[in-house]
């Protein structure tokens, strides 16, 4: 009865440290590393603010998985990803919304030149 | 960084931990929701970024499991905020899907235009009477010893503007119809100002209006790679600036044409 009761204690003990039983999450941070890289490959830089917010989170995330603190690293990891992603979805947008300014200009002096030949 | 030091900025990452108590996790979780249902029932958006938008609908409802026990207040706090960035990802890419349609009819609504302008060219070149390109290009070029060069003068920009007037449109055309003949010229375009007012913004003004010019010679489907941009600024007057005609003169944008083989002249 005294082991059982010992080995339910150190069970106990085990479920309570649940930090230690998250795996490291290396999937995880080599799906953010490459949404970062991609983030940065279609331009987004400095002035993209959710670009520097997965970089700030992906290099907490680093050291969290030196320290071994898995969950930590996932969570933050996991958040990266996402601001990474967001951060290029916006830079394909502006890029995409200033191609559409460029061809009105375009086809707003194709017009004039029109006009002005009759 | 310190590990306390570290601590502290995982805590301000991730909204707060579990055990400070947190009273943005109610606002969190039903902006969350209501970013949800937003871009669950735009039908643009479906069609843009259908994962995203399971993805987000996913994250919400694992938010709301961990809201309702003890303890699981960090976790909620987590996946709301995947859930909120999973809409906006989704709403971003709705925006984009329908930007690319839209730059996809502008172009064909872009090279319909220049078609027409064609036509409408080659019309006027076939009246009688009428002068070639080649022949005009060849009188309002004059031969010096960086080659062959035409100016536009300065009543061809409205004033102080890099806005080019309807008689520049005439010359251009004809300009973009001599390069149409001799696809192996390319040409310097240079802006030049008089020396009145400040030297930088002379400079930005004699760039931004050999700019125009270019712009217009790439809608008429003169390839960028043929064209050479330069802005002179004050420099290199070709005429006094004390008259106002000699001012005049000095307004102006060059257009340096390259020998046969598509060689420029060194700038100047």
């Amino acid at each position: 009865m005294k082991k059982l009761s010992c080995l339910l204690f150190g069970l106990a003990l085990a479920v309570l440290g649940g930090c230690a039983s998250d795996p490291a999450p290396l999937e995880q941070m080599r799906l953010t590393e490459k949404a970062v890289q991609q983030a940065r490959a279609v331009g987004a830089d400095e002035h993209t603010a959710e670009l520097m917010l997965a970089e700030l989170k992906l290099a907490a995330a680093r050291a969290a998985m030196n320290d071994e603190d898995f969950r930590q690293a996932r969570l933050l990891s996991e958040q990266a990803e996402l601001d990474a992603r967001l951060a290029e979805a916006r830079v394909l947008n502006a890029k995409s919304a200033s191609q559409i300014a460029e061809l009105n200009r375009s086809i707003e002096r194709l017009r004039q030149q029109l006009g002005d030949l009759r | 960084m310190s590990r306390f030091r570290r601590q502290a900025l995982i805590c301000l990452l991730l909204g707060g931990l579990a055990g400070c108590a947190n009273p943005d996790l109610e606002q969190q979780l039903s902006q969350a929701a209501e970013s949800y249902t937003k871009v669950s029932s735009d039908t643009r958006i479906q069609r843009g970024a259908p994962k995203d938008v399971v993805r987000a609908g996913e994250s919400l409802a694992r938010a709301q499991r961990f809201a309702e026990f003890w303890g699981g207040a960090e976790d909620a706090l987590h996946y709301s905020y995947l859930s909120l960035s999973y809409s906006e990802i989704a709403r971003q890419h709705g925006t984009l899907l329908d930007n690319q349609q839209r730059i996809v009819q502008l172009q064909m609504e872009r090279q319909r235009l220049r078609d027409m302008l064609r036509d409408a060219r080659l019309l006027s070149a076939q009246q009688p009477g009428r002068w070639g390109d080649d022949q005009i290009i060849s009188m309002a070029a004059t031969e010096t010893d960086r080659g062959l060069v035409m100016t536009l003068g300065d009543v061809l920009f409205r004033a102080d503007s890099d806005e080019l007037g309807r008689e520049a449109n005439r010359t251009l055309l004809k300009l973009a119809h001599f390069l149409e003949l001799n696809p192996q010229r390319r040409v310097r375009i240079e802006g030049y100002t008089d020396s009145r007012g400040d030297a930088d913004r002379n400079l930005a003004l004699s760039k931004a209006r050999a700019e125009a010019v270019a712009e217009v010679l790439t809608d008429l489907g003169i390839a960028s790679q043929r064209i050479e941009i330069r802005g002179y600024g004050e420099a290199f007057p070709v005429a006094e600036n004390a008259s106002a005609r000699g001012r005049a003169q000095n307004r102006r944008v060059e257009i340096l044409f390259s020998d046969a083989q598509g060689e420029l002249g060194p700038d100047r």
